[in-house]
């Protein structure tokens, strides 16, 4: 401890940020006074709780500062052993933090801000935090070496006992499934440049490329801009870095056309700098041409035992909770050095008035940089060439308490015997990786420099850039001058008026900041790699013992990286310790394949804002207000039936009651509507459907029936032929948009003199069906004569209906007389009206698609989709009636043709069943006498016209009218039906015809 | 017996209703004249309006033959495809492919009706003048108005709408919350508005989209009066 090292005065430097003395007796025990905190307002108190217990802290505070200003450094147990965990970062980078919210788990306290009657707990504990009755298990390790659940939960066992016990043991924190729905939404972003990081790197950039014109986003993770330069010290004075920050935002927010994003992560890199941004509840998807990545680097911790206890940290974390939190991050502190910036911490800790008991040096000597000089001169305890051998817990077994000193011998070999130094804190400056998750997605290859110890990135696309201390640059003016350089260099591939290309940075400052091997593994162990997972270094080791040479097998075998934190500070480590036990280079080695997300991502923020299209009707709102059961047909919604859900079959009985004997109206609005003009007109609609139509009269409709290149039935409809040159052609709810495209596609090659126009939504159409439907139409004003005569069945007519123009086709699906009545959609509502009341008297009702599909059941009409399948002919759907024998060509002939030289083994045939059976379910199953499946069913229901059950499915092609099929329902009791005519109801169509 | 029956009504016309809008005939349909005062109107579409222009008069043609015998009719074909040339009468003529014009009415009292060309259309002996089509059925018409209508778009739309990106009368043919639909920038008065032309059938689903994407800019909706004042401004 160096003399007169809690005085302000002992420093050279003022106005650091961190030169507040002690905490203040107003303020939590460990807060400092202003200016220290950057980020909170000494003037703002907050009130939350963690642990159910009560706490005050700053407006800016995060959970994890505010706790510890408050002295509390336990914020969670780790994963497997139930360990303390307490704040290693600061960076929001580590599993540490992980809490638990009232309606959201796993949510990090050191990047949580705190907020008025927040409530906070810990997370994967039994009891208490403090005293978690499963903090046991960390005296089991040793019965739970690397990869011991693959070995022994690899049983049927497994799913019944041990795997919810290990769920319950192990974990994170509980998920509300009752929690409320949050807002989230996404928007679209576009940019000339987006620079992820607004560090000094990140701010030259952005500002030489805005200066240059390009249309700039700077994207920053942190609250503020400044990167390092918010926390870190850069010399001895301290005021390097604070200044800078200053000069370098203002510079920022005076740039035109630079868009500032602070508390912002960019998650990931897709295929051309297409770039996810999250910023609260919002997901940008931004678009780039050019990408600066400078989002420094992730200090890394050094492996000795018990390093994971709550008091070591990082020497960055304790730089950030004392200059952007103003908080003491303990009261004595051991510092663990391998470079200049754990001077610069020491110092730091030496200005709030914590006591440096010792600087630990692991190399040889202290270096030449200027922080250390200073430390020197100021008289710190320095021990080169040692290392920490094992951090102590003090009694309660929850902090740190004292670190054991011993002399290294060799690269990771020390003297067992020690020297304990008793300290509350104790910070790691041993080194850095880059942030390489980003660059890595986008193609870059990771390599190591043995020299300097680092990973380094190339091989980047030219749309992609780095600067800063991701690219290894640490010494501040060569950061910025890298940053201006990459910022110029994306102005100039923009194609902008540049200017003169900057200075090239100079000495990158990059020697001595890395140790080559901050890896003490300890003859007990819990000298952690991965801290997420609880992986020690003889966890590593034993992989490799195991024969995981690579890596990525290594990674899945023992699981390192897998965690939340993703490798950040396993990956440096996990590769050395590979690369040592293979007997290669790290550069070898590698890492592991970084993936998006680059953090952790809510399913909200993928999930919202749904946009879930749904298309209505124009009498949409009418079927409501009569009452109707609304469902899905594709995008489009269709009344079910009109009447509560509690009544539905007898109101579906009672709807196609009144077709068959009176009058029913039903929205066919969502059948596909498709306008075929041209010369060609008859020859297209010749080439893509099944039937003949060259000779199709002007004024008569015909059926349709399409098939695909392999002869399998994909939709049906009718054709209805206005003029020479003109058919109206209606096709499936489901299938009109596959037709139309078929129709472009194929004509994309025929070149026919044809125009094709899908106008589906620019009709509304109904179907009035039932023997007094001609009654009801020719109650209104109408230009068209209804008479059977005038016009029959399978005819088509164009007028007007009570004012509105309309197309008249008189079809039969649903097998009585009936007409489709096609308006312009606009008039639809007007349409739906107007027959309703004009059917009053005969008592018409309005039917839905429940009793539509009871009512083409008795007819035996097929519906595509549901009595078809992917392989279905239109032979075997007694379809071949529709099929031309005389045609030159139709799409699906030629495999028509050739799949008759093989008939099928099934066909669809009808079946009925006693009505006091239950009605089987589609697809039961129908099976042979020996129990095999040969068939199903498509559809069934109960028909009070034909007295029984009827149904279709498909039997075996030699099933005979009489013969017995045995259907087997979802419980497994069987049903005995009888092969029938599939046209159950009015074989003769004398109804629909009449 | 059915003499008092509107015939037709806009394919948004239950949320005009659910907003409060006032209706006015229209022809044989009815339009949202407004929802508030016109001033407040007026206000909020020089912000952030959504205007329910469904019922106003729209027609197309495609196919081959339709720019030219379009241009003998009078019409102003823009140069390109997605382009739009604003028309003498005061419609707007939409360019979406070489042979595929989408013919807007004007906005005005006295506009015209571009359906009138179909009669033209019917009489005509040219061998090759294209096809009508009923864009006054199979679209509905929708004007997002006001300065954050760019980015209030972006939040439903993957196409660049920037006012410095995407200048006046150009079109995109894109996809709008998961719809496909035609956006057309026309400015009224110097204020940044967008037509929006879509599945006449989704005019609700859209409805609802754009008034949840405009909250943030204390959007809202805007009749046809207000929108009328705006313009003569």
């Amino acid at each position: 401890m160096s003399s007169g090292a809690n005085t302000v005065e002992s420093s050279p430097k003022s106005g650091s940020g961190v030169t507040a003395a002690s905490a203040s007796s107003q303020e939590a025990v460990n807060r400092l006074t202003a200016p220290a905190g950057l980020l909170v307002d000494h003037g703002k108190p907050v009130t939350f709780s963690f642990e159910g217990k009560q706490y005050r802290g700053l407006a800016g505070d995060t959970v994890a500062s505010a706790l510890a200003a408050n002295d509390v450094w336990l914020l969670s147990r780790s994963f497997k052993y139930h360990r303390p965990r307490g704040v290693l970062t600061m960076a929001g980078q580590d599993a540490n933090t992980l809490v638990q919210l009232p309606g959201e788990p796993n949510v990090l306290a050191d990047r949580l801000p705190i907020s008025e009657g927040l409530k906070v707990m810990g997370q994967n504990y039994s009891g208490s935090l403090k005293r978690d009755r499963d903090r046991h298990l960390d005296n089991l390790g040793r019965f739970m070496p690397v990869g011991f659940y693959y070995r022994s939960f690899n049983s049927p066992r497994f799913d019944r006992f041990w795997e919810p016990l290990i769920r319950k043991k192990a974990g994170l924190g509980k998920v509300d499934l009752e929690a409320e729905h949050d807002y989230f939404d996404k928007a679209y972003l576009f940019y000339d440049l987006v620079v992820v990081g607004g560090g000094p790197a990140g701010i030259k950039a952005a500002v030489q490329a805005a200066n240059a014109g390009a249309e700039v986003l700077l994207v920053e993770e942190q609250p503020e801009l400044g990167g390092a330069l918010s926390y870190a010290r850069f010399d001895a004075d301290a005021l390097t870095g604070l200044h800078r920050r200053e000069e370098l935002i203002a510079e920022a927010e005076a740039t035109s056309g630079l868009d500032i994003m602070t508390d912002a992560v960019c998650n990931g890199w897709y295929a051309d700098n297409y770039l996810p941004v999250i910023k609260g509840n919002r997901l940008y998807k931004v678009r780039a041409k050019q990408l600066i990545l400078a989002q420094g680097s992730i200090e890394q911790p050094a492996q000795f035992r018990n390093n994971d206890l709550p008091g070591v940290m990082l020497g960055s974390a304790a730089q950030r909770l004392m200059r952007l939190y103003g908080v003491r991050p303990g009261r004595r502190a051991v510092v663990l050095a391998a470079n200049d910036h754990a001077y610069g911490v020491a110092l730091d800790l030496d200005d709030c008035g914590v006591e440096v008991a010792a600087i630990v040096e692991l190399r040889d000597g202290p270096g030449d940089g200027p922080m250390a000089a200073w430390a020197q001169k100021l008289g710190f305890k320095v021990i080169t060439g040692h290392c920490i051998q094992e951090a102590v817990a003090r009694r309660d077994g929850l902090h740190l308490g004292s670190v054991r000193v011993s002399e290294l011998t060799g690269q990771g070999s020390f003297n067992h015997g020690s020297e304990g130094i008793d300290c509350d804190l104790l910070v790691m400056s041993v080194g850095y990786t880059p942030t390489y998750q980003l660059a890595l997605q986008a193609g870059g290859k990771l390599s190591y420099d043995d020299e300097t110890a680092h990973f380094t990135i190339g091989n980047l696309p030219p749309i992609v850039s780095l600067a800063g201390s991701l690219n290894s640059t640490y010494d501040l003016a060569a950061v910025e001058a890298e940053g201006t350089l990459a910022g110029w260099q994306a102005a100039k591939d923009l194609g902008l008026k540049a200017g003169r290309q900057p200075k090239r940075p100079g000495d990158r400052g990059a020697d001595g900041i890395n140790h080559p091997w901050p890896i003490f593994k300890h003859r007990l162990g819990k000298d952690f790699v991965d801290f997420d997972e609880d992986l020690q270094v003889k966890d590593i080791q034993n992989a490799v013992a195991e024969g995981y040479n690579e890596l990525e097998l290594v990674k899945r075998f023992s699981t390192v990286g897998m965690g939340p934190s993703q490798g950040r500070h396993s990956a440096l480590a996990t590769a050395r310790l590979v690369a040592k036990g293979t007997g290669r280079s790290v550069a070898e080695t590698g890492v592991t394949t970084a993936r998006p997300p680059f953090t952790a991502e809510t399913l909200g923020v993928l999930g919202g804002r749904v946009f879930e299209p749904e298309r209505f009707t124009p009498m949409h709102f009418a079927h409501k207000g009569l009452g109707a059961q609304m469902m899905t047909a594709g995008l489009w919604w269709r009344p079910a039936y009109y009447g509560e859900k509690s009544d539905r079959d007898r109101t579906i009985l009672k709807e196609v009651r009144n077709v068959r004997t009176n009058v029913g109206l039903i929205d066919v609005s969502t059948l596909g509507g498709l306008e075929i003009r041209g010369p060609d007109a008859a020859e297209f609609v010749n080439r893509l459907y099944t039937f003949a139509y060259l000779k199709q009269p002007v004024g008569r409709s015909r059926y349709l029936l399409m098939t695909n290149e392999q002869g399998v039935v994909i939709d049906d409809g009718v054709a209805c032929r206005f003029a020479e040159d003109h058919y109206y052609l209606t096709a499936t709810t489901g299938g009109v948009d596959r037709v139309y495209r078929q129709m472009l596609w194929w004509n994309a090659q025929w070149r026919l003199d044809v125009d094709v126009a899908n106008v589906t939504a620019g009709y509304a159409g109904v179907n009035i069906a039932g023997p007094k439907s001609r009654a009801v139409l020719e109650r209104l004003e109408s230009d068209v004569d209804f008479s059977a005569e005038a016009f029959p069945y399978m005819g088509l007519r164009a007028g007007t209906i009570a004012g509105i123009p309309a197309r008249f086709l008189r079809v039969g699906f649903v097998g009585e007389l009936g007409f489709e009545v096609h308006v312009p959609a606009s008039y639809g509502q007007a349409l739906w009206s107007i027959l309703l009341e004009a059917g009053a008297r005969e008592g018409i009702l309005p039917f839905g698609v429940e009793a539509q599909r009871v009512l083409r059941l008795e007819k035996g009409h097929i519906i595509i989709g549901q009595d078809t399948d992917a392989m279905t002919t239109p032979d075997e759907v007694d379809m071949a009636w529709a099929v031309s024998k005389k045609k030159p060509f139709f799409v699906g002939q030629r495999s028509i043709q050739l799949r008759r030289r093989h008939p099928s083994k099934r066909r669809l045939v009808g079946f009925t069943m006693p009505k006091d059976q239950p009605v089987p379910l589609e697809s039961n199953i129908l099976l042979a006498d020996d129990g095999e499946m040969v068939g199903f069913v498509t559809s069934a229901a109960l028909s009070e016209a034909c007295d029984s059950i009827i149904g279709l499915a498909y039997a075996p092609a030699e099933t005979e009218v009489g013969g017995k099929l045995t259907i087997k329902r979802s419980n497994g009791a069987l049903l005995e039906a009888t092969a029938a005519k599939a046209h159950f109801y009015d074989p003769d169509n004398k109804r629909q015809e009449m | 017996m059915t003499s008092d029956i509107q015939l037709r009504h806009s394919f948004a016309e239950e949320r005009v209703k659910e907003a409060h809008g006032r209706l006015e005939e229209l022809g044989q349909s009815s339009v949202a004249v407004g929802f508030w005062t016109v001033a407040d109107e007026v206000a909020t579409a020089k912000s952030m309006g959504l205007v329910d222009l469904s019922p106003l008069p729209r027609f197309g043609f495609k196919g081959v033959g339709t720019a030219k015998w379009l241009k003998s009719r009078g019409v102003e074909i823009p140069e390109a495809p997605n382009q739009a040339a604003v028309q003498e009468a005061g419609g707007l003529g939409l360019r979406l492919a070489a042979e595929e014009m989408f013919l807007l009415g004007g906005l005005g009292t006295e506009a015209e009706d571009p359906a009138d060309l179909e009669e033209a259309w019917q009489k005509s002996r040219a061998k090759q003048r294209g096809f009508p089509l009923p864009r006054q059925e199979t679209h509905a018409w929708f004007l997002v108005t006001g300065e954050h209508a760019d980015a209030m778009l972006a939040k439903l739309c993957g196409v660049d709408l920037r006012p410095a990106k995407f200048s006046n009368l150009s079109i995109a043919q894109t996809s709008l919350a998961r719809m496909s639909a035609v956006v057309c920038r026309q400015d009224l008065a110097g204020h940044l508005a967008y037509h929006l032309l879509f599945d006449s059938a989704s005019a609700c689903y859209l409805w609802d989209c754009l008034i949840d994407a405009m909250a943030e800019f204390q959007g809202g909706p805007v009749g046809l009066n207000a929108l009328r004042s705006l313009i003569s401004t």
